[in-house]
């Protein structure tokens, strides 16, 4: 037994000590460096004015381990590698900070200013608005318009410089008239194509406005040529919301408002129509009936809009989605007009194999039903006298058969006017990620949109009397499928310069269906509409069907480059071939070239530090509009015409029904646009300043042409020219901003020029064409404008009055002084189309509180009064009602088409005023948000206008007409609800 | 990964391209509401309802444009402004009425000048194809009846325009250089006497509306009628015309013993009508009632329409009637207007009784004729209105008619004799038969008797202008409306929009 040595004795603890040391500094060493690598990180993050950030991400720099601020800003991170904590939360500037060994880290977010930043959608993709080099105008959910929204239109109105959108009439179902940049065709739509998430040739009214994330405005040429022949007034790109990578949200917004007329005709009341009787020595035996009726005051109501909409969104890491439901309801304030819809909306959005492939399912749904006005009831409502009734003492109706006389009321209480829509559409997307930086995806897309219409005319009344009752009905079906293929290539080249490709295919088949059937004289008016074959008196043109086709198929791609985002350069090019182009002309091609260079950039700049950015641009392309064309304008065809007689019986007749024109193709239109984006004094002030010079050439246009040798007296042929040119401006100012108050105003204004420049080539010619009919009793072949080289479209053409003579009668200037007034005295009395058009948009923001005050207007425009012109006379009276003026103006002549009658139709409109209290968020548990406002729409207008409104129908050849079939527009007073859980 | 990635973008890809791969560019369009010329008309049903617009075109003949242009430039007709400006549009009445028009003020001109162009290469067009194509039953004759009617086109055009484009063959493609009056009307006799006795002969329910032998030879005796004015260098030819009368006249036409049976509403059973433009009321374009009517007189007379209160009888017309004459209420709705419930008169919107009176009083007229009251002037009552009418009227208009052929005849003869003649005499008071009860014969029917007979027999069927022209009485001065006429408007001018898209036409003399 080996007994322990005293010195081993004595140093086997200390060995043991020592051992035990080691270990014991070991484990504190792992232990420590294991409590190092789990450190806790606490910290408030603020922004610039000390308020804290909830919401604001806090993760350790390029990992995946991060955390959110809660209310008070606070969070909490257990940190175990990495150098660097970064904070981050939209709109404002992320910030990276290094731990150092600090368990508390707090950080101060600034405001991110530079705008320029910002990711707008184009064409087949998204830029940033620093890499843009073409005329894009962006406008995203916040900045939308507030009030009575019933479609994407109204989200836009007055937010776009040069983008000007007109109701010509109050009826709650017709639609907006929508210009960007000057009228630019004859025969076709002006009106831009419109882009729904990136599948072209949508309609404004399938999405919901609530569902919409953005919209985009294609402006100039360079930007929308990869549309090719559909873009030459410009594209308008619906960007719709996205599920988000969040917890699930729920959303509803809603409100409820109520509509009154703004203003109506001022006829003459019952006791003015007896005093001008009495005064004048009128017999009115027997029309007197005792009563005092306000018609057009009976024929409206006060309409009550509402509209709900639910949206419940949510996602991961590698799927997120969206789903809504819409409906609104919309009253007119004349009585039977109304409009409802509901709209329906689901987006999926999948990522797998390895996030590198992306499907997207979207299904749109939209079920409207609407009610039209019939707009002889204000002819009549005009005519009918204020003595009568509407109904007698015994109850019965009062009626009238003379011209143009009958009781309104009566004609809506009976009558029926359905319109039954559904518009479906479905859209499937891959996008696979092939390498890095290289794309591909395909895109598939189904539409199907029905149409279903009704119409009763009761046989007592106005408008059903003389057919004993008359029934209609009327159904169309329109499918749309569209196939598209795109390759996308991005990449940066020595970090320096950046590139991207886009290739793409797309192919597009239309196809519409259509037929009616209509019957007269029923001899018992309850079945309506719903049993057509009771009529007695069916004719052979009562039945009807038609049915047409036509395909588009195109090429396109795109390229750009930057150097540093301070040289930019891009170029696209579209080829278009439609079936509905002459033999001749069946493809097109459409390039575009633009540039654009951020000054800001560059070094010599830096010291103008007030400067945030500023960028020059210049673009020109060549965009196309195949509006005017329908399908199989360009071949020879016989249709049925009519009817012949043989041996006692009626057989159908064949004839040619058009010319054909082998050589009919798009109309062209190049521009150039210069353009100039800044922002200033840490975006205090931003905006843009743009011209451009738009040409439009092979205008479609209905040419006369000899009958030998023509089959025909007219065709259709591409033929005239035509200008605009403009200058816009776009301004955002944010004079205060502080902690509590900001206050941010926007204002936009665009001045266009617009010049037809020529109506005739070698093989036809044209040098001026009268158009539009003066609307009154005896005005048939009085026509009201002109069409002519060196004028725009539109321009009002008749006599020049200079005012009444002592005996009420017109005075004409005598233009050739012969002596003699007659059509050669007539001259160019004023253009419908306005000299400026502006906006103005102030936004308060106090605490919880937000005020916009949104003002719109027009400047240099003139309106044709017909109403003025066909009642302010009292040729018509005791018989007929007139408006007041008749009694004043001294007129004694029988109405006449001049310029006494055009009006300065300049205006200004406050067209919303919305205040809001937004709840704040520590106050409410589990809502997310919780806003709620009162909104005015049309509040009031400040105009010198003597008619109804001066804001009419601006389509078409005869813009500019106030007629005496004009439905008055309404103020609305509404209450609404914005919450998100 | 690569090659999973690879494959599965092959698949995507492919899936989605393969059905497409053919319809890649292909543009074709696939019509399918009308047919394309080469598709139809290939049989005999299909043949038939090609031609059959050659006969529809008939209707524009009695369409709106020549109804008013035909009896207003005379002095049959008047369409007065009325009080509150109905029917000023443009003038157009009143430069028609006063001879005022010129190349461009007029719209009744320009159509009128369109109708007659269009239908001619309508027949032009109808023509060829028939020409051209094989299997078509009964090939001759309906070559023949399609030139008659092109004929018919430039016998109109002859008597309104007089010089300009004579076209014949659709293949040329050329712009039409004019051609003189005279050629014209050579042109037109020509093709009448080749066409002539190609035609049928029948008069039947079948052959009703066609263009048949007895419409050919009326054609052709209108021509001769009137080459003294178209042709006056070729001189009269009287007796020409004497024999293509009576060779209607020895057809089976048959002067209608009642009067009204070639103008009520189911009118295609009159023997009496050689060449109609038939009218269905639902097809529509037969507006008499719509243009003549005030608007109250539909419930005056149980109708269902909404009038217009347009076309009046010039008032010095409606007096010249012998009072004792049937035919002046026959054509003419004339006097108050009474309300069917309450039997009183109606009151118009002006409130004033609705009396249509004859004569026709214009207020305030400076600088143009000024207006007259709604309810002024008699109103065309000649086309039986039926009641209840809800749409156009169904009444066929008869181009030619037995009477007029009789009164033709008649004024051949006396003019050929320098003087009243028996047979002459005997076709005045045939057709005077009808007119009158008791009788009233004229003695000896000088040519100034059937002047007036021509009138009274043929108010509103437009013939006025042509008649006075030819009697020379067209430039006289039309007591209430104008003066003396300068002899320029015995032609219309060619409208500025046709010379504007043919350089090569040449306008009439002083326009």
């Amino acid at each position: 037994m080996k007994r322990f040595q005293t010195d081993e004795i004595r140093n086997y603890p200390v060995f043991m000590g020592i051992r035990k040391v080691y270990l014991a500094l070991m484990f504190l060493m792992i232990g420590t460096s294991m409590v190092f690598a789990q450190t806790t990180i606490t910290g408030t993050v603020k922004d610039k004015s000390g308020d804290p950030i909830p919401g604001a991400t806090v993760v350790v720099t390029n990992t995946s381990n991060g955390t959110i601020t809660d209310m008070s800003g606070k969070y909490t991170l257990k940190v175990s590698s990495g150098t660097t904590l970064t904070f981050s939360f939209i709109g404002m500037k992320p910030i990276t900070e290094t731990i150092n060994n600090r368990t508390v880290i707090n950080a101060v977010l600034s405001e991110d200013v530079v705008t320029l930043s910002e990711v707008v959608a184009i064409g087949y993709g998204t830029q940033t608005k620093r890499e843009i080099s073409g005329s894009v105008a962006n406008v995203s959910a916040k900045d939308f318009n507030k009030g009575v929204i019933s479609n994407a239109a109204d989200l836009l109105q007055g937010k776009v410089a040069g983008l000007n959108i007109t109701k010509g009439s109050g009826d709650v179902t017709s639609g907006a008239t929508i210009r960007l940049r000057g009228t630019s065709s004859l025969n076709g739509s002006s009106a831009p194509f419109v882009v729904i998430d990136g599948v072209p040739g949508g309609d404004l009214n399938s999405v919901a406005p609530q569902d919409i994330e953005s919209i985009s405005v294609l402006k100039d040429a360079s930007s929308a040529a990869i549309y090719g022949s559909r873009s030459a007034s410009g594209v308008i790109l619906i960007t719709t919301k996205k599920g988000t990578k969040s917890a699930p949200v729920i959303s509803y917004e809603g409100y409820v408002g109520i509509d009154n007329v703004t203003n109506k005709p001022k006829l003459l009341n019952g006791d003015q129509w007896r005093a001008y009787a009495k005064a004048n020595n009128k017999d009115i035996t027997g029309m007197d009936l005792g009563a005092n009726t306000d018609w057009f005051g009976e024929i409206m109501r006060t309409g009550v809009t509402q509209n709900h909409s639910l949206s419940y969104s949510g996602g991961g890491d590698h799927n997120n989605y969206m789903a809504s439901l819409s409906y609104i309801d919309m009253q007119g304030v004349v009585k039977a007009n109304s409009m409802s819809r509901v709209n329906m909306r689901f987006s999926i959005n999948q990522k797998t194999f390895d996030d590198r492939l992306l499907l997207t399912l979207t299904a749109n749904e939209v079920m409207g039903d609407n009610s039209p006005t019939d707009n002889e009831n204000f002819i009549l409502a005009y005519n009918t006298i204020p003595v009568v009734p509407v109904k007698l003492a015994d109850g019965t109706w009062y009626d009238n058969t003379d011209f143009d006389q009958g009781n309104p009321v009566r004609n809506i209480t009976y009558n029926k006017r359905e319109n039954r829509e559904n518009k479906f559409y479905g859209n499937i997307k891959a996008d696979y990620e092939i390498l890095k930086g290289l794309n591909v995806t395909a895109n598939a897309f189904k539409e199907r949109n029905t149409n279903d219409w009704g119409l009763y005319n009761n046989s007592t009344t106005q408008e059903g009397r003389n057919a004993q009752g008359y029934a209609q009905r009327q159904s169309s079906l329109w499918d749309r499928s569209m196939f598209e293929y795109t390759l996308r290539y991005k990449k940066t080249y020595k970090e320096v310069h950046n590139i991207t490709a886009l290739a793409g295919y797309s192919w597009e088949q239309n196809d519409y269906r259509y037929f009616g059937a209509q019957n007269q004289q029923f001899r018992t008016d309850l079945l309506g509409f719903d049993n057509l074959q009771s009529g007695e008196n069916l004719k052979p043109a009562d039945v009807y069907s038609q049915r047409n086709m036509s395909k588009l198929i195109s090429s396109f791609g795109r390229f750009t480059y930057n150097y540093l985002e301070k040289y930019v350069f891009a170029a696209t090019v579209r080829r278009d071939g439609s079936s509905k182009f002459g033999a001749n002309h069946k493809w097109g091609t459409f390039p575009s070239f633009s540039g654009a260079w951020n000054i800001s950039k560059e070094r010599f700049m830096s010291s103008y530090t007030f400067i945030d950015d500023l960028k020059l641009r210049v673009g020109y392309g060549i965009t196309g509009n195949q509006d005017g064309i329908g399908p199989y304008n360009s071949i020879d065809l016989y249709g049925q015409q009519g009817k012949y007689y043989d041996g006692g019986q009626w057989y159908t007749t064949y004839g040619p029904t058009q010319n054909s024109n082998p050589n009919l193709k798009w109309e062209k239109t190049a521009m150039l646009n210069y353009g100039i984006d800044f922002s200033l004094f840490k975006n205090r002030v931003s905006g843009t300043v743009e011209y451009y010079n738009k040409k439009t050439s092979d205008l479609l246009y209905t040419y006369n042409v000899p009958t030998p040798p023509y089959s025909y007296g007219t065709i259709l042929a591409n033929v005239g020219s035509m200008s605009n040119k403009g200058l816009e401006l776009l301004l955002n100012i944010i004079p205060v901003k502080t902690r509590d108050l900001t206050w941010t105003i926007n204002i936009n204004m665009a001045h266009n020029k617009n010049l037809v420049t020529s109506l005739s080539n070698s093989e036809f010619q044209m040098t001026a064409v009268k158009v539009g009919s003066a609307f009154i009793r005896g005005g048939s072949n009085t026509t009201t404008h002109i069409l002519e080289v060196g004028h725009d479209v539109g321009t009002f053409f008749g006599y020049e009055c200079t005012g009444l003579d002592k005996n009420g009668k017109y005075v004409f200037t005598d233009i050739n002084k012969d002596g003699v007034i007659n059509d050669k005295d007539m001259t160019y009395i004023g253009s419908p189309q306005p000299k400026l058009t502006y906006s103005m948009n102030n936004t308060v923001n106090w605490k919880q509180w937000d005020l916009s005050v949104f003002f719109r207007g027009v400047y240099g425009n003139k309106v044709l009064n017909y109403s003025r012109m066909s009642f302010a006379t009292t040729q018509w009276l005791m018989g007929g009602n007139v408006l007041v003026e008749a009694l004043t103006s001294g007129l004694t002549d029988s109405p006449i088409y001049s310029s006494y009658y055009i009006e300065n139709g300049s205006f200004i409109r406050l067209e919303n005023a919305n205040l809001g209290y937004t709840f704040k968020k520590e106050s409410m548990k589990w809502i997310k948000n919780l806003r709620v406002y009162v909104s005015g729409q049309n509040l009031f207008k400040i105009t010198k206008y003597k008619g109804l409104d001066p804001e009419v129908d601006m389509s078409g050849l005869t813009p500019g007409v106030e007629g005496r079939d004009y439905y008055p527009k309404s103020r609305t007073i509404m209450m609404g609800v914005n919450i998100s859980f | 990964m690569k090659k999973t990635s690879i494959l599965l973008l092959l698949m995507i890809v492919g899936l989605t391209l393969t059905p497409w791969l053919q319809s890649c560019t292909d543009l074709n369009e696939v019509v399918y509401d009308q047919v394309s010329t080469a598709d139809f008309g290939n049989t005999p049903k299909e043949i038939a309802s090609l031609v059959s617009p050659i006969y529809n075109s008939l209707k524009t003949a009695r369409g709106w444009n020549f109804t008013h242009l035909g009896e207003e430039s005379a002095d049959m007709m008047v369409v007065p402004t009325r009080k509150g400006g109905d029917w000023w549009d443009g003038g157009q009445h009143m430069y028609t009425k006063q001879h005022t028009w010129t190349n461009n003020n007029t719209p009744l001109i320009t159509g009128a000048y369109s109708d007659i162009q269009s239908s001619i290469t309508t027949c032009n067009r109808i023509l060829k194809m028939v020409q051209d194509k094989t299997g078509v039953p009964n090939k001759d004759r309906t070559i023949a009846e399609i030139r008659a009617v092109r004929a018919f086109w430039y016998y109109m055009y002859v008597d309104y325009f007089g010089q300009g484009p004579l076209v014949t063959d659709y293949a040329d493609t050329s712009l039409p250089t004019p051609k003189s009056r005279v050629e014209i009307y050579n042109f037109v006799l020509s093709e009448l006497i080749a066409v002539k006795d190609l035609l049928r002969a029948d008069v039947t329910g079948d052959s009703y509306g066609k263009m048949t032998k007895g419409a050919a030879y009326s054609i052709l005796a209108k021509m001769y009628l009137n080459a003294q004015v178209w042709n006056p260098a070729g001189g009269a030819q009287w007796q020409k015309c004497l024999d293509a009368c009576n060779v209607v006249i020895g057809l089976p036409y048959v002067l209608e013993a009642d009067w009204k049976k070639s103008f009520q509403v189911k009118n295609e059973d009159s023997k009496e009508i050689i060449l109609p433009a038939i009218f269905s009321g639902v097809l529509g374009g037969n507006f008499l009632a719509n243009a003549t009517l005030h608007y109250l007189d539909a419930l005056a007379l149980g109708l269902n329409i909404g009038p217009w209160n347009g076309m009046s009888a010039d008032p010095n017309y409606v007096k010249s009637y012998d009072p004792a004459d049937k035919r002046l209420n026959w054509s003419f709705l004339r006097g108050p207007m009474l309300d069917p419930v309450k039997g009183t008169v109606i009151i118009t919107a002006h409130g004033r009784p609705l009396i249509h009176t004859d004569d026709i009083t214009m207020y305030e007229a400076t600088t143009n004729w000024g207006w007259c009251n709604q309810e002024d002037g008699a109103r065309c009552y000649k086309w039986e209105i039926p009641k209840g009418l809800s749409s156009d009227m169904e009444n066929d208009f008869a181009i030619f008619r037995l009477a007029d052929i009789y009164l033709m005849k008649a004024e051949c003869l006396v003019r050929i004799a320098g003087g009243p003649t028996a047979d002459a005499t005997d076709l005045v008071n045939a057709i005077r038969k009808r007119a009158f009860s008791p009788e009233k014969p004229i003695a000896a029917a000088a040519l100034e008797d059937i002047r007036l007979e021509r009138r009274y027999e043929m108010a509103w069927e437009q013939y006025a202008r042509q008649d006075n022209i030819r009697f020379g009485t067209f430039l006289n001065a039309v007591p209430g409306w104008r003066g003396v006429s300068d002899p320029k408007h015995l032609l219309f001018p060619i409208p500025k929009d046709a010379m504007d898209v043919n350089n090569k036409l040449v306008q009439n003399p002083g326009y």
